[in-house]
């Protein structure tokens, strides 16, 4: 008779991602105004912000921006004064609009491409969270038909539809040592898909203050056949079985918004946004492998129960002249990670932010707008309910941006 | 466009330098003074792994990792007796060679390298294995297999190995004149740890009651006395540890009486022990599942014919064939084994919180994991064998990152009772167990 042992791995990469994720930069002029445009009409950028107010332009656009996020995390667990950093890499969130309708029509079709959700974290493979995540990026890139409707002059409507292709590359470590003392190491990758749509009304009042009200639906986006790598030590490489493939569903959660545009004078032009993002939704997230083993690999069910989170935004413009114009804002966002759900995929807390802009038009046709957003995540001292990482996080990121924009 | 290019890098190359500064505590070694911290105790305190003292065990013990941390308080240099590079694997260990297909362990021992130096037979004791001799200083004072009834014996050298290497003169030939409280006290030192007192139950218990005794519970007392004592007088402070309860220990838990009657009831068999019945009256009964079976335990022997004067008969299975009494640690010796500990750590509360020293109450802790597990920066520790990831493979002594967790609950202790800040070791940093 064998020796009698129960040998069982109960050892479950600790997955996780799609955080308060939300990428909000999907305009330069609008980021410049401290990202506000529900109640304005700017440019192409409506499609995302109002698909209302499409039809209010009143020309044809086409434009693309991008805008270089650099996110620096830092982490000091709790009980040392020890002080972890994330490597230095930019992310690339970008958009594309195009806006289009015979002139003086009471339609336009729009089109958009953008990145409403994404996050670029890398802590390295020697930190103290290196079990709960070394290295995350994760994308989704909505794009937008859309079609909007001028139902009078003073009342336009307008919807879209949204596909998401979402994308995700994860890698953490394995408390597994090998011979040589080295960890065992997980990555997931995978690409998946998610649909959903975005309508939006559009009033100017009678006492010129513009008003805008519009929803962007939740998009659930799904994982299939993803790439789940893991290197284990040999002698336990049959509990994570490979090759292997893994999905997953994310809801990527609606926003709904109201916005106010005010002109005092010709020079001026004052904005308020208010957003309510329905992070509720994410209750769990749930990972399923292609093969697992009774002893080792598991599918894995973890609680989110994030919470609905709140903005309050507000911006400036102000036209020196006909070519020129300079936009100052800012905001402040509500965290949709509760206490003790705080990882370090992206080290969620209420956050504030200012943003400043420059934009100038050449030829009446072309305008180049230039952004920069500074936020900065609130500390947080967290211990997290799963994970047991304790500590306090800390982040600011640096937003630069460009666009062009031609109009017709 | 270009300039504009130029102007977003160069600032991306600004911010990339205004990383978050997060204000951390500052760090402090608050009433205690750590200038020389000594460790006393016994292997647990040598970094005694997978069964056997070598250099990466002693890389990795306790002390080491608080002396790291106490380094950044003003604490001095930690000096262990370490074995050579050449002589690395010192008395050799247990090591993972893989897995049966049934998923059993295979495990090899590890015979290069070692720092042996002879054996001898010690009049009326028996074999000592004797090692290289450790002539540097030391603030390491972890002797393995040293129980707290022997640290005024003088001669222990001469029955140790462990303490023998540290000893001028040679144990074997010649009659050692030093005992242990002594000889860690003869320097003067600002701080210490002592976690003494497990052998004098675990040595009973791991034998199954049939290989030591228990140290009487008033000796017992008498000596931690004498020890706090000793360690006491020169105005240092420390931290102590209580004895943690031996079942709470993967050796008494992972070959256990209700897998092998599982195995066996194929058979229509039901597995024998030898068990107490009170005093030294032993008795052969069913095995229940209050009874534990030790890790050691070849389970090849049952089933096996033993002759008796009824026949040759299945080991282990029969009232005639019981397990032998040195594999089981039966309900009646658990009990009496508890009962001990339980004495001994009355004594070690009541003597420390009458000189003001820190606890760390390691019965408590363990008996914790061993119910709830414990989950730290992501990575999920049980008491299980192997899997557990906090024992190492003899199933009594820890991995390296068992013992940066005790390290860190001796470091909370002083943290609390010294009013002190040291920092914590990071656990994530500090192996598990390798696997092949």
């Amino acid at each position: 008779m064998k020796k009698l042992l129960l040998l069982v791995f109960a050892l479950m990469p600790v997955i996780s991602f799609a955080q308060g994720f939300q990428v909000n930069l999907e305009g330069e002029k609008q980021i410049g105004m401290g990202h506000t445009g529900t109640g304005l009409v700017q440019d192409g950028a409506s499609v995302f912000f109002n698909p209302g107010a499409v039809a209010m332009l009143p020309e044809n656009y086409v434009q693309g921006g991008i805008s270089p996020l650099l996110f620096k995390s830092t982490f000091n667990p709790q009980g040392t004064n020890v002080q972890d950093h994330t490597a230095n890499k930019i992310a690339t969130p970008f958009t594309f609009y195009a806006a289009w309708g015979p002139k003086d029509s009471f339609w336009k079709l729009g089109l958009g491409v953008y990145t409403p959700f994404g996050g670029l974290t890398d802590w390295g493979d020697s930190w103290q969270g290196k079990y709960v995540l070394e290295s995350l990026n994760l994308k989704a890139i909505y794009i937008q038909p859309t079609l909007s409707i001028k139902l009078a002059d003073f009342l336009s409507v307008g919807g879209g539809f949204v596909y998401n292709r979402g994308s995700v590359d994860l890698t953490q470590a394995i408390p597994l040592t090998n011979s040589a003392g080295q960890d065992g190491q997980a990555e997931l990758k995978g690409t998946g898909k998610g649909y959903g749509w975005n309508a939006g009304i559009y009033i100017v009042t009678e006492v010129g203050v513009t008003v805008g009200i519009t929803h962007r639906s939740e998009v659930n986006t799904t994982i299939n056949n993803g790439n789940a790598v893991f290197t284990v030590p040999s002698s336990l490489q049959a509990q994570f079985p490979q090759p292997n493939t893994f999905s997953s569903s994310i809801p990527l959660p609606a926003t709904t918004s109201i916005g106010f545009g005010f002109y005092p004078n010709k020079q001026w032009t004052l904005a308020f946004d208010a957003n309510a993002i329905s992070w509720d939704v994410y209750k769990v997230l749930a990972f399923n492998y292609g093969s697992t083993t009774a002893a080792g690999l598991q599918n894995t069910v973890e609680q989110r129960d994030y919470k609905d989170a709140f903005s309050l935004r507000a911006g400036a413009q102000y036209k020196t002249n006909k070519n020129l114009a300079i936009r100052f804002g800012g905001g402040y966002a509500t965290t949709a990670v509760e206490d003790g759900f705080v990882s370090p995929e992206a080290p969620d807390a209420n956050r504030a932010f200012v943003t400043g802009g420059l934009g100038y038009t050449f030829s009446h046709h072309l305008d180049l707008d230039l952004s920069f957003e500074y936020e900065h995540v609130m500390s947080r001292d967290q211990t997290n309910i799963q994970t047991q990482l304790a500590g306090t996080f800390e982040t600011n990121v640096y937003i630069p941006g460009i666009s062009l924009a031609y109009h017709w | 466009m270009k300039n504009f290019k130029l102007y977003i890098l160069s600032g991306l190359l600004f911010v990339a330098a205004c990383k978050p500064e997060i204000h951390t505590p500052s760090l402090s070694r608050g009433t205690a003074n750590f200038s020389r911290f000594i460790a006393v105790g016994n292997s647990l305190t040598a970094g005694y792994s997978n069964g056997g003292l070598y250099l990466d065990g002693q890389l990795n013990s306790y002390p080491s990792i608080m002396a790291k941390q106490m380094a950044q308080v003003g604490g001095g240099a930690f000096n262990q007796p370490l074995f050579t590079s050449a002589q690395a694997n010192g008395s050799g260990y247990l090591t993972l060679a893989g897995f049966t297909k049934t998923g059993s362990p295979i495990i090899d021992t590890v015979t290069t390298d070692l720092a042996i130096r002879s054996e001898y037979n010690a009049p009326g004791f028996g074999p000592v294995i004797l090692y290289t001799k450790y002539t540097g200083d030391i603030e390491n004072y972890g002797v393995p297999g040293i129980k707290l009834l022997n640290i005024t014996f003088p001669q222990y050298g001469n029955y140790n190995g462990y303490f023998e290497r540290l000893l001028p003169g040679d144990g074997s030939t010649t009659t050692l004149n030093t005992d242990y409280l002594d000889f860690v006290t003869a320097k003067p030192f600002t701080f210490f740890t002592d976690w003494l007192g497990n052998n004098d139950a675990l040595s009973y218990a791991t034998t199954g009651g049939a290989g030591d005794v228990l140290t009487d519970k008033t000796t017992f007392a008498q000596l931690y006395e004498a020890s706090l004592q000793a360690l006491t007088a020169g105005g240092a402070k420390g931290v102590v540890a209580t004895i943690p309860d031996v079942t709470s220990i993967p050796y008494f838990n992972t070959v256990t009486v209700a897998a092998i009657n599982a195995q066996v009831a194929a058979l229509g068999a039901k597995l024998y022990i030898t068990a107490l019945v009170s005093g030294t009256t032993y008795a052969p009964r069913l095995a229940t599942n209050s009874d534990l079976i030790v890790l050691t335990f070849p389970t090849s022997m049952l089933g096996t014919l033993v002759s008796t004067p009824y026949g040759p008969l299945p080991y282990g299975l029969t009232p005639y064939t019981p397990v032998d009494n040195k594999y089981v640690l039966d309900a009646n010796e658990v009990a009496l084994t508890r009962d001990y500990v339980q004495s001994y750590n009355n004594t070690i509360k009541t003597q420390a919180a009458a000189r003001g020293l820190a606890v760390f109450d390691a019965y408590t802790y363990l008996n914790n994991v061993q119910l709830n597990g414990l989950e730290i920066d992501g990575i999920s520790l049980s008491s299980a064998y192997i899997t557990g990831g906090l024992f190492s493979l003899d199933g009594v002594h820890l991995t390296p990152r068992g013992y940066a967790i005790i390290a860190n609950e001796f470091i909370k202790a002083i943290n609390t009772t010294y009013s002190a800040n040291v920092p914590l070791a990071n656990v994530a940093s500090y192996q598990g167990l390798k696997f092949p």
